[in-house]
C-alpha cells in the first residue's frame, strides 16, 4: 500500500468540512458561487415550468421532482461538501440510510393509505352516508 | 505493511500527519494519547471535530426523517380539502419565489461565513452571519404574513385536513428557521465574547450544517407543497 | 383565564381509593428516601457523583435503576389487570371501566418506554464504551441530559396517578378515541407530553451511540473486531435515530389536533385516522427490534462467555443484525392487516414479516452451535439465556403465525396477540435485562450477585411466565379479545384463573430479585471480584478493574484481533507474565455538569404546564431551558485532568490483582 493511499484511508472528515488540502479563501468562495449559480438555475427552472406549455401537463410534477432532487444534490455537494471520497464513507452511508428511511416512510405511507381508501369507504363519503 | 487483512496485526496509524484542512482539533476526550485517527477502523478515536460534525450530521438526518412524516401526511391529506380551498386558490407563487431567494441567498452567505471562519476573520464571519440572519428573518416575516393572511381569510389549519397538513409542514420548517435564528444570535455573541475557540468553531460548523439542511428541506417544500400543489 | 389553567382540586381523584392510596404510598416512600438522604448528609455526594455525573457508567446505572423501579410500577398494573379478569366473570370486578382503561394503557406505556427502553439503554451506556476500549461516549453531557429527560417522562406518567388521570385510550392512543372530542380529559395529554419529552432524550441517546460506535473506538478495534453487543447497539441506535423522529412527528400531529384544532386524524374536515395508525407503526415495528437487538447482543456475550467458546458464526451474526435493522422498517403494516388494505399490500407485508424471522433464526442457531461442544457453566446469566432460547423460539413461531394475514384476521386484537408479544418481550427483553444485570453487576459494583437467589428468581420467572401467558394463548383462540374489563363467557374463566395464579408465581420471582440484591449487598465481602474478571470474560470490559476507574482504561487497549481480552489473557498465561507496564500519561475527562438535571427540571415544569394549559408557566419553562442551554455553552473549562501518577496508582493496583491471579493460575495449572 502506498503511503498516500493509506493516508486517505486513514483519514476521516466531518460533514460540512471542505475537502482540498491546498484550499484557499478564493477556492472556498468559488465553490459556494458555483453552488449558488447552479441552485439559482434549478430554482428558476422549477418556477418556470409550472405553467409552461413546453412540457406535457401530467409530466410537470415529475419534472419538478427531478429538478428538486438535482437541486438537493447541488446543495449537498457545494454547500454541505458531501463527496464520494473514502474519508466521507461514513457520512455518505449515514445519508443513504436516511434517504432509505425517508423513501420507505413516504412511499410506504402513500401506498398503504391509497390501498385503505380502495377497500374502505373514504371518510367524507362515510360521514355523508351517516347523514 | 503490504496487507490490510484482518488477520495481520496493524500498526496504529495515530502518527500519520494530519493532511486535511481543519480536521484536527484537540484530541477527543476519549483519545488520551491517540488523537489522530480514522472512522474506518483501526486508528483509535477520531478527532473531536469529526465526532461533533458526525453527531450533528446524524441529528440532521433524524430531523429529515421527522420532516418526511409531515410530508407523508401532507401527501395523503392533500386532496382532503373538505369543501375548502385547495392550493391553487391559496398560494402566491411570487411570494414563494421571494422566500426561496431569501433562503438560498442566506445559505450562500452562511457558506461564506464558514470560509471566513476558516480564515479566522472575525469581522467577515460576523458580517456574513448577520446577513444570513437578516435574510432568514425576511423569510420568516414573509411566511408569517402568508399564514396571517390565510388565517384572517378563514383558511387556517382548522379549516380542513389539507390545510392542517400544510400549516404543519411549512410551520415546522418555519419553527426550525426561528430556532436557527436564536442559535445564530447566540453564536454571534459567543464569537464576540470568546473568539474562535475550538469548541466555538465546531459549533459554527454545526450551525452551517443546520442552515444548509433547512435550505434542502425548503427545496422539497417549495417543490412538493407549493409548485406541485399549485397544479392541483 | 384561570391562573392555573385547567388545574384545580377536582383534578385529584378523591373518590377513587386505589390511585389515591397507591399515590400516597409512592409519595411517602419517595419522601422517606429524600428525607433519609438529606438527614444522613448524602445529598452533596449524590449531587456531585450521580446527579451531575456525565460518566457513562454512572448514567448506565441510573438508567437501569429507573428501569427497575418502573418495572415494578408496571408489574403492579399487571397484577391489577390479571386479578380483575380473574374475578370479573359475570361480575363487575373491583376496577371500574374508566380506571381499568387507564391501567392497561399505563402498563403498556410504562413497560415499553420507561422499563424496557431504559433497561436496554442503561446496559448499552454501561457496557459499550468499555467494550470498545475507550473512556466515554461521544457527547457525555448530552448523555446525562438524555437520561434526565427520560426520567422526566417517567415522572409525568407517575404524576398522572394522583393529579388528573392517565391516558384511557391504550398505550398507542388510536384516534378518533384519543381526540379531544372523545377523550376530553388530560389523560392523553399526559401521555403525549411524557413521550414527546422522553422521546427527545431517546433520540439524543441514539445519536450519541451511533457516533460513539462509529467514531470512537480503541486503536485497532475495526468494525469486525467489535463485540456482537456493540454491533447490536449500533443497529438499535441507528433504528432509534430513524424511528423515533417518526414517533415524535406522529404524536406532534395528535397534539396539534388536540391543542390547536388541527384535523390530521379527526373524523371531521377530511382528517384520516388511519394515517395515525400507519405512522405510529412505522415507528412501532422498528421499536420492537430496538428492544430486541441489544437483548440479542447481551445473550451473545453471555452464551459465548459461559460456553467458554468464541461466538459461533460471528460474521453471520453481524449480517443478521444489520439485516434485521433494515428489514424491520419494511414490515409495519402487519400491525393493521385487518384495517382495510387490499390483498397486495397485506401479502407483501406478510411475506416481509416472515422473512425478518430468518435473521432471528440465524441467531438462534448460532447460539445453539456456540453452546454445542462448549464447556457450559450454568451460572445465573446463562440460565436466563437458555430460558430465553426456548421461550423466545415459541414466541417467534406464534409471531410467524400472526404474520399470515388470513390467520391474523382471526387473531387480531385477541389475547393470542397479547400472549405473543409478552412471550417475545418477556423472554427477549426482560430475561436479557436480568442476564445483563447479573453478568455486568460485578463490573459495575465490584461484587457479584448472590447465585442462589438469582437462580430462584430465574426459575420463578420462567415457570411464572408459562403459567401466566400460555393460558392467554388458549383464551385468545377461544375468541377472547384484549382489554376486557368484564366478560360473560364461561369457557374463558378457568384460563383467567390459571393466568392469575401465574402472576402469583411472578410475584415470587420479584421477591427473589429484591432478596437477591439485599443479600448480595450484605454479603458483598465474600462476593467480591478482585481481578476485574469474575466470569473468565472475553471482551475488553473485563480488562479493567471492577468497578472501573473514571477513566476506564489507564492506557487505551491495543486491539489485535477478535476477543481482545481473551488474547491478552492467553498471552499472559503463555509467557507467565503480564504485559510490560505502560508509560502513564495524564488523562483529560469531561467535567460533571448539572445541565441535564436542570434542563429536565424545566422540561418537567413545561410539560406539566402544557398538560394543564398553564400558559405563563410554559413560557417560563421554555425561557429557563434556553437560559440553561446558553449558560452551559458559555462555560470555559470543559475538561479536568487526572494526573499521570494517579492513573499509575490505579493501574498498578489492578496489575497487582492480575499478577496474583496469574500466580494462582500457574499453580492450578489449568489450560487457558
Amino acid at each position: 500500500m502506498t503511503p498516500a493511499k493509506e493516508e486517505i484511508n486513514a483519514d476521516d472528515v466531518a460533514p460540512g468540512v471542505m475537502e482540498a488540502a491546498d484550499h484557499s479563501i478564493r477556492d472556498g468562495i468559488q465553490g459556494y458561487l458555483i453552488g449558488l449559480a447552479l441552485a439559482i438555475m434549478l430554482t428558476v427552472a422549477s418556477f418556470y415550468i409550472v405553467h409552461t406549455p413546453l412540457i406535457w401537463g401530467p409530466g410537470i410534477p415529475v419534472a419538478l421532482v427531478v429538478l428538486a432532487i438535482a437541486q438537493i444534490g447541488v446543495h449537498l455537494v457545494f454547500f454541505l461538501h458531501i463527496t464520494t471520497a473514502p474519508d466521507n464513507t461514513n457520512n455518505v452511508l449515514a445519508l443513504a440510510f436516511g434517504v432509505l428511511i425517508v423513501a420507505l416512510v413516504i412511499g410506504g405511507s402513500l401506498w398503504i393509505m391509497s390501498h385503505l381508501n380502495q377497500n374502505m369507504l373514504p371518510m367524507d363519503q362515510m360521514t355523508r352516508m351517516q347523514r | 505493511m503490504s496487507s490490510t487483512t484482518e488477520a495481520l496485526p496493524q500498526p496504529h496509524r495515530r502518527d500519520i500527519a494530519p493532511a486535511k484542512l481543519g480536521g484536527r482539533g484537540a484530541p477527543g476526550h476519549g483519545g488520551g494519547g491517540h488523537g489522530y485517527a480514522t472512522g474506518h477502523g483501526e486508528g483509535g478515536p477520531a478527532s473531536k471535530r469529526v465526532i461533533v460534525g458526525y453527531g450533528f450530521w446524524i441529528f440532521l438526518l433524524s430531523d429529515i426523517v421527522m420532516f418526511s412524516c409531515f410530508f407523508a401526511a401532507h401527501a395523503v391529506l392533500q386532496t382532503a380539502t373538505a369543501g375548502g380551498p385547495s392550493g391553487r386558490a391559496l398560494f402566491d407563487p411570487s411570494r414563494v419565489a421571494i422566500e426561496t431567494g431569501c433562503l438560498l441567498a442566506s445559505s450562500f452567505t452562511c457558506g461564506l461565513s464558514a470560509v471566513a471562519t476558516e480564515a479566522r476573520s472575525r469581522l467577515w464571519t460576523q458580517l456574513c452571519l448577520l446577513v444570513t440572519g437578516l435574510l432568514g428573518f425576511a423569510f420568516l416575516t414573509l411566511e408569517a404574513k402568508e399564514f396571517a393572511g390565510m388565517v384572517a381569510a378563514g383558511n387556517g389549519p382548522q379549516r380542513s385536513a389539507f390545510l392542517s397538513s400544510f400549516f404543519a409542514v411549512v410551520g415546522c420548517h418555519g419553527l426550525h428557521v426561528s430556532a436557527g435564528l436564536l442559535w445564530l444570535g447566540t453564536m454571534m455573541a459567543q464569537i464576540y465574547v470568546k473568539g474562535f475557540r475550538p469548541n466555538i468553531v465546531r459549533r459554527l460548523l454545526c450551525f452551517n450544517l443546520f442552515w444548509h439542511a433547512l435550505d434542502i428541506i425548503w427545496v422539497a417544500l417549495f417543490t412538493i407543497v407549493y409548485l406541485v400543489g399549485e397544479g392541483r | 383565564m384561570h391562573l392555573l389553567g385547567k388545574l384545580s382540586w377536582n383534578a385529584i381523584p378523591w373518590d377513587q381509593p386505589i390511585p389515591l392510596v397507591a399515590g400516597a404510598v409512592v409519595f411517602v416512600a419517595l419522601f422517606a428516601v429524600v428525607a433519609w438522604t438529606i438527614l444522613k448528609g448524602h445529598l452533596p455526594y449524590l449531587w456531585r457523583e450521580w446527579i451531575t455525573s456525565v460518566d457513562h457508567k454512572r448514567i448506565g446505572v441510573m438508567y437501569t435503576l429507573l428501569a427497575l423501579v418502573m418495572l415494578v410500577r408496571g408489574f403492579v398494573d399487571a397484577i391489577m389487570m390479571r386479578s380483575q379478569q380473574a374475578i370479573a366473570f359475570r361480575a363487575p370486578g373491583y376496577l371500574p371501566p374508566e380506571h381499568y382503561n387507564q391501567i392497561f394503557s399505563a402498563h403498556g406505556t410504562i413497560m415499553i418506554f420507561f422499563a424496557a427502553m431504559p433497561l436496554m439503554i442503561g446496559l448499552m451506556n454501561f457496557v459499550v464504551p468499555l467494550q470498545l476500549g475507550v473512556r466515554d461516549v461521544a457527547f457525555p453531557t448530552l448523555n446525562a441530559t438524555s437520561f434526565w429527560l427520560t426520567a422526566t417522562g417517567a415522572l409525568l406518567v407517575n404524576i398522572s396517578l394522583v393529579v388528573g388521570e392517565f391516558d384511557p385510550a391504550g398505550w398507542l392512543p388510536y384516534p378518533p378515541l384519543s381526540e379531544l372530542r372523545y377523550s376530553p380529559g388530560v389523560g392523553v395529554d399526559y401521555y403525549l407530553w411524557a413521550l414527546l419529552i422522553s422521546g427527545v432524550g431517546t433520540l439524543m441517546t441514539g445519536i450519541n451511540f451511533v457516533t460513539t460506535i462509529l467514531k470512537i473506538r480503541a486503536p485497532g478495534m475495526s468494525y469486525l473486531r467489535m463485540t456482537i453487543f456493540c454491533w447490536t447497539a449500533l443497529a438499535a441506535n441507528l433504528m432509534i435515530v430513524a424511528a423515533f423522529p417518526v414517533l415524535t412527528a406522529t404524536l406532534a400531529m395528535l397534539t396539534l389536533d388536540r391543542y390547536l384544532g388541527f384535523h390530521f386524524f379527526t373524523n371531521a374536515a377530511g382528517g384520516n385516522m388511519m394515517m395515525f395508525i400507519n405512522l405510529i407503526w412505522a415507528w412501532g415495528h422498528p421499536e420492537v427490534y430496538i428492544l430486541a437487538l441489544p437483548s440479542f447482543g447481551v445473550f451473545s456475550e453471555v452464551i459465548s462467555t459461559f460456553s467458554g467458546k468464541p461466538l459461533f458464526g460471528y460474521r453471520s451474526m453481524v449480517a443478521a443484525t444489520m439485516f434485521i435493522c433494515l428489514v424491520s422498517f419494511t414490515v409495519w403494516l402487519h400491525h393493521f392487516f385487518t384495517m382495510g388494505a387490499g390483498a397486495d399490500v397485506n401479502g407483501i407485508f406478510g411475506i416481509a414479516t416472515s422473512i425478518i424471522a430468518v435473521g432471528t433464526g440465524v441467531k438462534i442457531y448460532n447460539w445453539l452451535f456456540t453452546m454445542y461442544g462448549g464447556r457450559i457453566r450454568f451460572a445465573t446469566p446463562m440460565l436466563w439465556a437458555m430460558g430465553f432460547l426456548v421461550t423466545f423460539t415459541i414466541g417467534g413461531m406464534t409471531g410467524v403465525l400472526l404474520a399470515v394475514p388470513p390467520a391474523d384476521f382471526q387473531l387480531h386484537n385477541s389475547l393470542f396477540l397479547v400472549a405473543h408479544f409478552h412471550n417475545v418481550l418477556i423472554s427477549g427483553v426482560l430475561f436479557a435485562g436480568f442476564a445483563g444485570i447479573t453478568y455486568w453487576f460485578p463490573k459495575a459494583f465490584g461484587f457479584r450477585l448472590h447465585e442462589g437467589w438469582g437462580k430462584a428468581a430465574f426459575w420463578f420467572s420462567l415457570i411464572g411466565f408459562y403459567v401466566t401467558f400460555m393460558p392467554l394463548y388458549v383464551a385468545g383462540l377461544l375468541g377472547m379479545t384484549r382489554r376486557l374489563q368484564h366478560y360473560e363467557v364461561a369457557a374463558w374463566h378457568p384460563w383467567m384463573l390459571v393466568a392469575a395464579f401465574g402472576i402469583v408465581i411472578m410475584t415470587c420471582a420479584l421477591a427473589c430479585q429484591v432478596t437477591q440484591i439485599v443479600v448480595s449487598i450484605r454479603r458483598r465481602d465474600e462476593l467480591r471480584d478482585e481481578t476485574g474478571d469474575p466470569w473468565d470474560g472475553r471482551s475488553l470490559e473485563w480488562a479493567t478493574a471492577s468497578p472501573p476507574p473514571a477513566f476506564n482504561f489507564a492506557v487505551l487497549p491495543d486491539v489485535r484481533g477478535e476477543e481482545p481480552y481473551q488474547a491478552i489473557k492467553r498471552r499472559a498465561i503463555e509467557t507467565q507474565q503480564l504485559s510490560s507496564e505502560a508509560q502513564y500519561e495524564p488523562i483529560e475527562l469531561p467535567r460533571n455538569s448539572p445541565t441535564g438535571f436542570i434542563a429536565a427540571f424545566f422540561s418537567t415544569i413545561t410539560g406539566f404546564a402544557l398538560i394543564w394549559h398553564i400558559w405563563w408557566m410554559v413560557g417560563l419553562g421554555l425561557a429557563a431551558a434556553y437560559a440553561v442551554f446558553v449558560w452551559f455553552a458559555w462555560r470555559d473549562v470543559e475538561e479536568y485532568e487526572i494526573p499521570a501518577d494517579a492513573v499509575a496508582r490505579a493501574d498498578r493496583d489492578r496489575r497487582r490483582a492480575r499478577a496474583e491471579w496469574l500466580d494462582h493460575h500457574e499453580r492450578a495449572g489449568e489450560p487457558a
